[in-house]
């Protein structure tokens, strides 16, 4: 460990002499600034900041946001006895390294894309999008590398997961372009398609100017003996029938529509990029519309300020904009020249994506405990603030906590239009509790169904209960102590040891029913329909 | 004051403040005390719209894929396209139609079929969305579809039972609550012969109130910190969800309950308990019920699938208008029978009709609507709307108006733009007498 620091503290002596472009700004450098603008812009003496997080509950957050799942009473155990320093850092740093982290963000993006979809038979481009941005991620490419991918995007949607957007908007020209907008730049410039913006300064033809950055690209069905796919094709010589505007064949150019009159062709646009004013002439290839709209989008302040936004929101509870996805030079941030900062050195650091996750998992802003979301009129940022897990997060917690594997995928299950994959256990909870990860937080409740789902379904009850071969039944068997037992439960469920109040509780229930095993049953049954661990705070 | 009592929330949880329907109405007899203007009996006593809309209660027939007018409700007789399908008089003297529905037949009186819905929509995913929704996909907009708005404006807050439920295999497209939030989504059924999933409890009532009794103070020690808010929304909906399944009224679930005659008079198969289950959840104050038959998409042998499809439908509605006017309640159940599209008129080589938005059929019954009546018309050949052609934003501002719901009614939609219930569109007059 002492070794590890010294070699990084010559590393970062030595970097700037070597070659410039590669240093990237110091993660806790950066957290510490970010803090104080936090505090100059934000808060006063009076103001009542949380304490920090105490490490239980800082461990089972990192593990939820950077991997998406909850440690194992060993974890939890070790990490609380830990005397050193830098061990919530170092955590970070562990958990970033492992191949869960990209499998548990490339879900995330998975949802904000797919989410949207216009179809749902989209759906099965969803599995190729998951393993591709996994492998990203977890190579550490480049968000802007990995934001030009998409917008470059050709090929299967099976063997090519970089056509995800493409495809859930079914190929067409204006929805691909509105949620390109949305997704990188966090400008929701569609509401321009029929009218002018009412509340930003977009105009009509600006939306158009952008989706005549798409006319070329469209989707192909793929039929073939053994498999049924789509395609995502830029055309350059589309056939010569009239171009039917907005469809998801390709056309040469793009026609903004005539409002009073629909049958017209309307008015031809020149791809121009709204945020800049750089524009490409009519005629240009389709290749080089997208490289360019691309290189064009990346080089934005939008695309940074966005990417921090959104992780920001999503690890420390709320967004310096909010909705997070409905953001640009209209939009007042709160903290406006904290998220500058991290905007600028995320930019700095060459849109390194784990680089900004470090920085911001080292911000006291994230760090503190969690409180109930704060209203309108409170201060922002004063604790971190929980939020509803989402699917495969709680999918992994509720397996983790069981000691139970995920039925594995089936070899067979992208051939059938996701027939198969729908049958999978994970889908099938994610039609369940999936959510729209873009949505405002606080949007987002529990449901009936979801409620009912965990506290009185027979895939769940078989898990939860004493029998056969469940962990309970072996948990019964080998801790025969009752205090020890309801302790282990709490590790598991919660991450956390029980208060004496808490165990008092548990006893006093295992005396009153009497069956020992039917008392830990429901012990069972209640930590895992409990909103706490359903949360993550 | 009143609009928020039409609003179906028994929970809302909009920025994190819980507003259940006792705490509202104290808020509200507060609120009245305080300000002198608001009487308990004004809050109580609602306004014309609603007392007209209460009760009120809607029934969408959905056929998957697209049915073939022609082999349904419109048989053209005299003309090629027709193929073998033979028309059939109905108890309306002027009206024919497919020889496949003879049920429906016998109580055209009560039926309006209208012959010229037209749209450009001829994609399965999108006009599916569209006729769910009366708008068309728009890029990052969630809109809810006409059950989730019709639950919301109407739906009843004091039912135990959910107020929109869809009986029917997984329909792709057809939406839920959108951006109103999850507690206008669907209740899904995939079939009625079975309650809703996980609703039947796994333990004993005794046991599964013990452990509700546990998970309760469980809570104690989140509500105390970090989940204040959200252990407050929890208790309520875990009470809410308890009450639903506990409740007396879960039997509206269970069709065994009906007569063996009931029975008879539905038929046999899926599509047919669906109807009874409707009845049954309608009569119990679920305010919109989709029942979904699937199929419909006939490219191929178009004649005998459609003869066979209509024999599991033609039955079963017909038993569900007669029923719902035998029980009085038909005057207040609008009762709607649509698929995506129509079929072309022209048989292609393998026997079947393709996709066809441009004239196609739509047939509503009961909640007002005078029944025994056509409404437009196309050519003799099918293949043109002649007379008074009927949008799908028409059809859907119809449906609104009949249930004496604003169609104009602005909702916030997440990114603050108003989106109305339907955008356009003009009232069918006539099908209302």
């Amino acid at each position: 460990m002492r070794q590890t620091i010294f070699l990084m503290i010559v590393c970062c002596a030595c970097a700037p002499a070597l070659a410039k472009p590669l240093t990237k700004p110091s993660t806790t450098a950066v957290a510490r600034r970010v803090d104080e603008r936090l505090a100059a812009e934000l808060f006063t003496e009076d103001t009542d900041l949380a304490p920090a997080a105490s490490d239980e509950v800082f461990l089972r957050r990192v593990w939820l946001d950077i991997i998406g799942d909850v440690p194992s009473p060993e974890q939890t155990i070790a990490f609380v006895l830990d005397k050193s320093a830098k061990k919530r850092q170092r955590m970070v740093g562990e958990l970033l390294d492992r191949s869960a982290y990209g499998q548990n963000w490339a879900r995330y993006w998975r949802d904000v894309i797919f989410y949207r979809a216009a179809d749902e038979r989209s759906d099965i481009a969803k599995l190729a999008m998951e393993a591709d941005l996994t492998k990203l991620l977890n190579e550490n490419s480049p968000w802007d590398r990995i934001a030009s991918k998409f917008i470059t995007t050709r090929g299967d949607v099976l063997e090519n997961g970089s056509t995800a957007i493409v495809m859930a908007q079914d190929g067409r020209t204006e929805e691909t372009a509105a949620e390109v907008s949305r997704i990188f730049l966090g400008i929701q410039i569609q509401c321009a398609q029929c009218h002018d913006h009412p509340y930003d300064n977009w105009r009509r033809e600006q939306f158009h100017e952008l989706a005549a950055f798409f006319p070329r690209v469209g989707i192909r069905p793929v039929r073939e003996v053994t498999k049924r796919s789509f395609t995502v094709v830029g055309q350059d010589n589309p056939s010569r029938r009239r171009p039917k505007d907005n469809s998801n064949r390709p056309h040469s150019e793009h026609f903004m529509p005539d409002l009073n009159n629909p049958e017209a062709k309307g008015t031809k646009m020149q791809p121009k990029f709204f945020l800049t004013g750089e524009d490409l002439p009519l005629g240009t290839t389709d290749a080089q519309r997208r490289q360019q709209l691309a290189q064009w989008l990346t080089d934005s302040e939008w695309f940074a300020t966005a990417m921090v936004n959104r992780l920001w929101s999503e690890l420390v509870g709320e967004g310096f904009y909010e909705p997070i996805d409905d953001i640009g030079p209209d939009r007042e941030p709160t903290a406006p020249s904290a998220v500058k900062l991290l905007a600028r050195k995320f930019r700095e650091s060459g849109y390194d994506v784990k680089w900004l996750l470090k920085t911001i998992c080292q911000t006291e802003a994230y760090g503190r405990a969690s409180r109930p979301r704060p209203g309108l009129s409170d201060t922002p940022f004063i604790a971190n603030v929980p939020h509803r897990l989402r699917s495969d997060q709680l999918f992994n917690a509720i397996h983790t906590a069981l000691e139970v594997e995920e039925v594995a995928a089936q070899a067979n299950d992208q051939q059938v239009f996701g027939i198969g994959l729908r049958n999978r256990p994970r889908r099938k909870f994610d039609d369940i509790f999936g959510y729209d990860p873009s949505i405002a937080r606080e949007e987002v409740g529990l449901s009936i169904p979801q409620v009912l789902a965990l506290m009185n379904s027979t895939r769940v009850n078989k898990l939860i209960v004493s029998r056969n071969s469940t962990t309970l039944k072996r948990m019964l068997g080998e801790v025969r102590d009752d205090e020890q037992l309801v302790v282990e439960l709490y590790l598991r469920w919660l991450c956390r040891q029980p208060n004496d109040e808490e165990v008092a509780r548990a006893l006093d229930y295992r005396r009153s029913v009497g069956n020992r095993a039917q008392a830990f049953e429901d012990l069972q049954w209640s930590l895992l329909n409990s909103a706490e661990f359903q949360y993550r705070y | 004051m009143s609009s928020r009592l039409r609003h179906h929330t028994t929970l809302s949880m909009r920025g994190g403040q819980l507003v259940g329907r006792r705490d509202f109405l104290r808020q509200v007899s507060a609120l009245g005390l305080a300000t002198g203007t608001v009487n308990w009996t004004d809050v109580l006593s609602a306004s014309a719209d609603e007392l007209r809309s209460r009760g009120m209660a809607c029934i969408l027939l959905w056929m998957q894929g697209g049915p073939s007018q022609f082999e349904t409700f419109s048989p053209l007789t005299g003309h090629q396209n027709g193929g073998e399908t033979k028309a059939i008089g109905t108890n309306v003297a002027g009206i024919q139609i497919a020889e496949h529905m003879p049920h429906c037949a016998k109580v055209m009186e009560q039926l309006a079929i209208i012959r010229s819905m037209t749209s450009k929509e001829g994609n399965h995913q999108r006009a599916t969305y569209f006729l769910h929704h009366g708008y068309l996909p728009l890029g990052g907009v969630q809109f809810p579809n006409l059950g989730a708005n019709v639950a919301q404006q109407i739906g009843d807050a004091t039912a135990e039972l959910p107020s929109y439920v869809r009986i029917g295999n997984r329909l792709a497209n057809a939406g839920g609550g959108g951006f109103l939030g999850v507690q206008y989504d669907p209740l899904v059924l995939r079939n009625a012969t079975r309650p809703p999933e996980n609703t039947k409890l796994l333990t004993s009532e005794g046991r599964y109130k013990r452990r509700l009794r546990l998970l309760d103070s469980m809570e104690n020690s989140f509500a105390q910190h970090a989940g204040a808010d959200i252990v407050a929304d929890h208790r309520q909906l875990l009470r809410q969800a308890s009450d639903m399944i506990l409740s007396p009224q879960m039997e509206a679930f269970d069709i065994s309950r009906e007569s063996q005659s009931a029975h008879d008079d539905y038929g046999p198969g899926n599509f047919a308990a669906g109807c009874l289950m409707a009845r049954r959840l309608v009569e119990q104050g679920v305010t919109f019920v989709e029942v979904v038959s699937n199929g419909w998409d006939t490219h191929q042998d178009n004649f005998e699938r459609t003869a066979t499809l209509a024999g599991q439908v033609d039955q079963p509605m017909a038993a569900l208008v007669s029923d719902l006017q035998s029980r009085g309640m038909l005057e207040k159940t609008l009762v709607v029978w649509l698929g995506e599209f129509g079929r072309t008129p022209r048989i292609n080589p393998r026997a079947g009709r393709d996709h066809f938005p441009k004239a196609f059929n739509a047939v509503v019954a009961g909640g007002g609507v005078r029944g025994g009546q056509v409404v437009g018309s196309t050519n003799a050949a099918g293949t043109q709307v002649v007379d008074r052609p009927v949008t799908v934003e028409d059809l859907f501002r119809t449906i609104y108006h009949t249930l004496s719901i604003d169609a104009d009614h602005e909702n916030d939609s997440r990114i603050g733009r108003p989106i109305k219930l339907v955008d356009g569109g003009v009232i069918v007059e006539e099908l209302l007498s």
